[in-house]
């Protein structure tokens, strides 16, 4: 198979999704309004609004809810539409010698930061190295020269990923961009004004401020919006149904995130590896999924979900407790591990408890803890590109684990995911999509193919001057 | 120990004694009242709890009943009506309704037992409660205890099943309340009590099975100093009592009532222990409190019985007393002692015949002087007599052969009359010499101290009598000497002490007409002079020795018996005193013992006088 056959279907699929999304969200379109301000809720609560800060970070950088706000401050050169295909923003045009090592791209002329400095090919290049240290990027006239060792054929997609926005760093401030807006009033980890910019290469923007509060539950971001003090808020996955019953209006994305168990270190003994195998085999994963998750997501044994790599279903989601007791009976002594889990999330301490039941169901113990140092951890992990190979690499990252290629067919992707299960530090559980409710008042919002959102283009109805 | 002390130690131990009874007395009947009122409170507690129990188990099976009977468990009996599947939108219903209907516990179950929804575990839906068949017998009947297993730990509650059977599956409704510490915070306790419960949730004790309403005051104490009571409980399965002590403090003893609470079901399993405390300390403060004062009103007392003891003893004995010195007076020798007698009671009666002993001892002693004194009136008669009889014999005899010889010749007159001349000198001599004697007895003159050699002394005499001990015609005696060389100076008067001695040397003498051994011997004994002259003869009897210092006594046919009591008056005046061992047959010796009086050396010649003449 061939490597664009696979992202033909990645594609297809993804094309479906956001047309039922697109179709909602506009379905109540009417005339543009400029004025209006936007009120948002997330649950990330970033120290920083750098793009590519994400070490000192309390939310990782890749998050859903800090991808969608990096992209309301900061354009990244290239964009991927609906379709997965790549746009041109901040660049105009690139080119690729043979080989995939050498990309040179052609910077946008006439884009100003919001500080009032120009877009320049060095800006670029000093935004890009500083968020990815190790690449080989150089400034030339008005193109940025980007050198690999070894072939690169997705450094666009790479590129199109929020945390290589362009922003310009100086010492003491916050980053500057070249998005539709620019930063007010910034309260790390609590709020976050928000106002347009004039002059955005793309035109101004209707909304104007926005006001983002961070850190908030999923039951406040409900709250928040039923009493109307939020517009746009992000929804649990059990809760999606729910919200979708009582006639919210609701936006899900494709699955885009998984939901899986990280061991903290590889397997000490082979004894360890037939535990950790009776684990996977233990969680009842159909279940969780139907009275947890109230029927959201889909069970999951594999890394990449079935849309991204379309050999998901080749993995086993069925709980098989004879065949992990069986293979508990080969262990001399069953050891309790602490199971880590997000305590502001109440969906991931039931998550816990009931993986840590049904693991007591075959035999093992496990202790579900609120506590940040665990044996293992319950994750949600978003897959931050729909390209398979760029998500499978962060997941491995995340996991601690080098991947051997990051680019081939789809059998190489499946041998790279194999191998991947096969170290034992990721339990696959589910792969869920992110969902967000709006008010009725806001306008031609879009969910992303990656499953953030944006208000580039969005109004408000009935906005005031 | 004086009648005094013995009289003040009695009152002292009679105070003492009496108190220390009151007191044990006292804290034996406030700890019989205690003990009943410990029992008593601890039965209204229990009985309190019960009533509590009960009232709480009604109020959980209400709840639990409108519960089964609401509209969500209607529409969610009608919509599941035995497929399990479809109960995914369920999850939360206990968990809401729960909170809606205040009740810890609750769960759903369908007709095979499955959990539904699960309030207090909402992550065992689709799992079997394994006491299904206990709970679905119990649906409709009272409340009951129950232990529910959590997710990591146990939970003790009063539970109630009602069923909801508006369908054909049944949908069992299991709702409870937690028995914690509110529920034990609801009994009012009277004052120093409190209430615990022990969940018997595991084979070992754990701190945290114990509930305990009080942990956060300062009366919570170690729960593991209650694994003895609660281990025995569980061994016996029925009601104990033990004293738990917290401390070495007994005011922080505790009274425990374990009392044995189970569950329903098959084998009434023992669920937990209903533990009752009651606090010793207000019954340990005032046992304190009583012993205290029980120390204090001894210690007082005994004070006070020193006190008035020494003044009633002061009464009591102080006639006592001054009959115990007169009598002391007597012994020395004042006869004439009296006591001052008080009052007319038996001391009063005592000093009063006190006084008239010694007035009759007073009177005998007169008259016992008076009838000595005429005794030796007429010992001295009757020697006198017999001492002037046999001069005056032969003076009769000699007169009437001078008268018949002036009637014979004048030859014959003359012859006669040189022989009845010479006879009557010698005869007038002799009356003259027997004078003499009791002259110089009754002139005895006060002896003149000075310092003297005693050893010396002896010497002297000895050698005054050496010629007559060796006389040819006599037996020999043998003079033995043992002269103590350091005996020193003494005071006494030289001549005084040699007619002494030299009578003693004769006496011997006299008591060894076959011979012998006469011994005079020397020594310093406790600071005092011995002399000692012994024979080795005839000896006297015990009576002998008693008289032979008796003026006028003699054993002798010959004697004036005026040596030896010469010899005593001699001693007694230099402040000495004479004895005399003796055995018939083997001997006598007389001891002298002379204090050495070298005192008297001090004094000036006027003071020496007036010591003698006093």
């Amino acid at each position: 198979m061939r490597h664009i056959e696979w992202r033909r279907l990645v594609i297809r699929n993804l094309i479906v999704v956001i047309m039922v999304a697109a179709a909602q969200v506009a379905s109540a379109e009417t005339r543009p309004q400029y004025g209006g301000v936007l009120h948002i809720a997330m649950r990330a609560a970033p120290a920083s609004l750098d793009p590519a800060d994400g070490l000192l970070d309390n939310a990782a950088p890749d998050s859903f809810g800090r991808r969608s706000l990096a992209m309301l401050m900061f354009d990244t050169l290239v964009t991927t539409d609906e379709n997965g295909r790549v746009q041109a923003s901040l660049a105009t045009t690139w080119r690729v010698l043979p080989g995939s090592q050498h990309w040179q791209i052609q910077i946008r002329r006439g884009v100003t930061f919001h500080d009032g400095t120009p877009l320049t090919a060095e800006a670029v290049a000093a935004s890009l190295h500083a968020a990815n240290p190790s690449w080989n990027v150089s400034a030339d006239g008005d193109s940025v020269t980007i050198e690999w060792d070894n072939s690169s054929p997705d450094l666009l997609q790479e590129l199109a990923l929020p945390r290589n926005a362009i922003a310009r760093r100086t010492s003491g401030s916050n980053p500057s961009g070249t998005g539709p807006f620019h930063i007010v009033d910034w309260q790390p980890g609590k709020k976050l004004a928000l106002a347009a910019n004039e002059d955005c290469w793309r035109g101004r923007p209707f909304l104007d401020p926005i006001e983002i509060e961070m850190g908030k539950t999923f039951h406040d971001q409900i709250t928040e919006l039923e009493l109307g003090n939020a517009d746009l808020v992000e929804v649990a996955p059990d809760q999606a149904h729910r919200a979708q019953q009582k006639g919210r209006s609701l936006a899900s994305s494709m699955p885009v995130e998984l939901l899986a168990l990280f061991f903290s270190r590889d397997a000490a003994s082979p004894e360890e590896k037939v535990l950790r195998q009776a684990l996977a085999l233990s969680v009842e994963r159909r279940s969780i999924r139907r009275v947890l998750l109230q029927g959201v997501g889909q069970p999951a044994a594999s890394i990449l979900p079935d849309w991204m790599s379309g050999y998901a279903f080749v993995f086993s989601t069925d709980a098989d407790l004879p065949r992990a007791r069986q293979a508990l009976a080969q262990v001399h002594r069953v050891p309790t591990w602490t199971l880590a889990y997000d305590a502001t999330n109440p969906l991931a301490r039931l998550l816990a408890e009931r993986i840590s039941l049904n693991a007591k169901d075959a035999g093992l113990a496990l202790q579900p803890t609120a506590s940040t140092t665990a044996d293992l951890r319950l994750m949600q992990v978003p897959l931050v590109s729909p390209d398979p190979w760029i998500a499978l690499g962060n997941v491995a990252a995340l996991a601690g684990l080098p991947i051997g290629k990051s680019q081939g067919t789809v059998e190489d992707l499946y041998s790279s995911e194999l191998a991947l299960l096969a170290t034992q530090r990721v339990i696959p559980l589910f792969h869920l999509p992110v969902s967000y409710s709006a008010a009725t008042t806001v306008k031609n919002w879009t969910l992303r193919a990656d499953g953030t959102w944006t208000v580039a283009d969005a109004w408000l109805e009935n906005a005031k001057q | 120990m004086t009648f005094r002390r013995k009289l003040l130690a009695v009152f002292a131990l009679t105070v003492f004694l009496s108190v220390g009874a009151v007191a044990w007395l006292v804290l034996a009947l406030t700890r019989n009242a205690f003990e009943r009122s410990e029992d008593q409170r601890t039965a209204a507690l229990v009985t309190q709890f019960q009533q509590e129990f009960a009232r709480r188990g009604e109020d959980v099976a209400r709840r639990v009943e409108t519960i089964a009977a609401s509209d969500p468990v209607n529409r969610m009996a009608a919509a599941l009506n035995g497929s399990p599947s479809d109960s995914a939108e369920y999850f939360e219903l206990a968990k809401s309704m729960a909170e809606s209907h205040q009740l810890d516990f609750l769960e759903f179950l369908d007709e095979h037992g499955a959990i539904i929804s699960s309030a207090e575990w909402p992550t065992k839906f689709g799992y079997a409660d394994n006491t299904f068949e206990s709970l679905s017998a119990s649906s409709g009947q009272n409340a009951f205890l129950r232990r529910e297993e959590l997710q990591d730990s146990t939970a003790l509650g009063l539970f109630a099943v009602r069923s909801n059977a508006t369908s054909e599956h049944p949908v069992y409704v299991v709702g409870g309340r937690r028995l914690d510490n509110n529920f034990l915070s609801a009994l009012e306790l009277p004052a120093d009590m409190r209430v615990q419960l022990y969940q018997n949730s595991s084979q070992h004790f754990s701190p945290d099975a114990l509930l305990d309403p009080s942990a956060p005051s300062s009366r919570a104490r170690p729960a593991e100093k209650l694994v003895p009571l609660i281990d025995s409980v569980l061994r016996r399965n029925q009601e104990t009592t033990e004293v738990i002590n917290w401390s070495s403090d007994e005011a922080d003893e505790e009274v425990f009532h374990a009392i044995p609470l189970r569950g329903s079901g098959k084998g009434s399993p023992l669920l937990a222990i209903l533990l009752v405390g009651n606090s010793r300390r207000s019954y340990v403060e005032l046992k304190r409190r009583i012993r205290a004062s029980a120390f204090l009103a001894g210690a007082g007392g005994i004070i006070l019985a020193i006190l008035f003891s020494s003044w009633a003893a002061a009464r009591v004995t102080r006639p006592m007393e001054q009959l115990a010195r007169a009598a002391q007076d007597v012994t020395a020798g004042h006869w004439d002692t009296n006591v001052e007698v008080h009052g007319k009671d038996e001391v009063a009666q005592l000093a009063e015949s006190f006084n008239r002993m010694t007035a009759e001892l007073l009177a005998q002693k007169e008259r016992l002087l008076q009838t000595e004194r005429v005794a030796a009136w007429r010992e001295l008669a009757r020697r006198l007599a017999h001492e002037l009889k046999n001069p005056l014999f032969p003076l009769q005899l000699t007169v009437e052969n001078l008268l018949r010889a002036r009637e014979q010749g004048p030859e014959q007159f003359d012859e006669v009359f040189r022989e009845s001349s010479t006879t009557l000198l010698a005869e007038i001599s002799n009356l003259k010499t027997i004078i003499g004697r009791f002259s110089d007895f009754s002139k005895m003159p006060p002896p003149q101290l000075q310092p003297v050699q005693g050893n010396e002394i002896v010497r002297g005499v000895v050698k005054l009598f050496q010629p007559q001990l060796q006389a040819p015609g006599h037996v020999p005696i043998t003079c033995k000497l043992e002269l103590d060389e350091k005996l020193g100076t003494i005071a006494a008067d030289p001549d005084l002490l040699h007619r002494a001695l030299s009578n003693l040397v004769l006496n011997a003498m006299d008591a060894m007409p076959d011979g012998g051994i006469l011994t005079l011997r020397t020594r310093r004994d406790n600071g005092k002079v011995m002399i000692e002259v012994g024979d080795t003869g005839t000896g006297m009897t015990r009576e002998e020795c008693e008289r032979i210092f008796t003026p006028y006594y003699t054993s002798k046919q010959h004697g004036t018996g005026l040596g030896l009591a010469i010899v005593q008056s001699v001693v007694s005046d230099h402040g000495g005193r004479i004895s005399v061992q003796s055995e018939p047959g083997r001997g006598t010796t007389f001891i002298i013992q002379l204090p050495d009086n070298l005192e008297t050396f001090q004094k000036t010649p006027e003071q020496q006088r007036a010591g003698h003449a006093g």
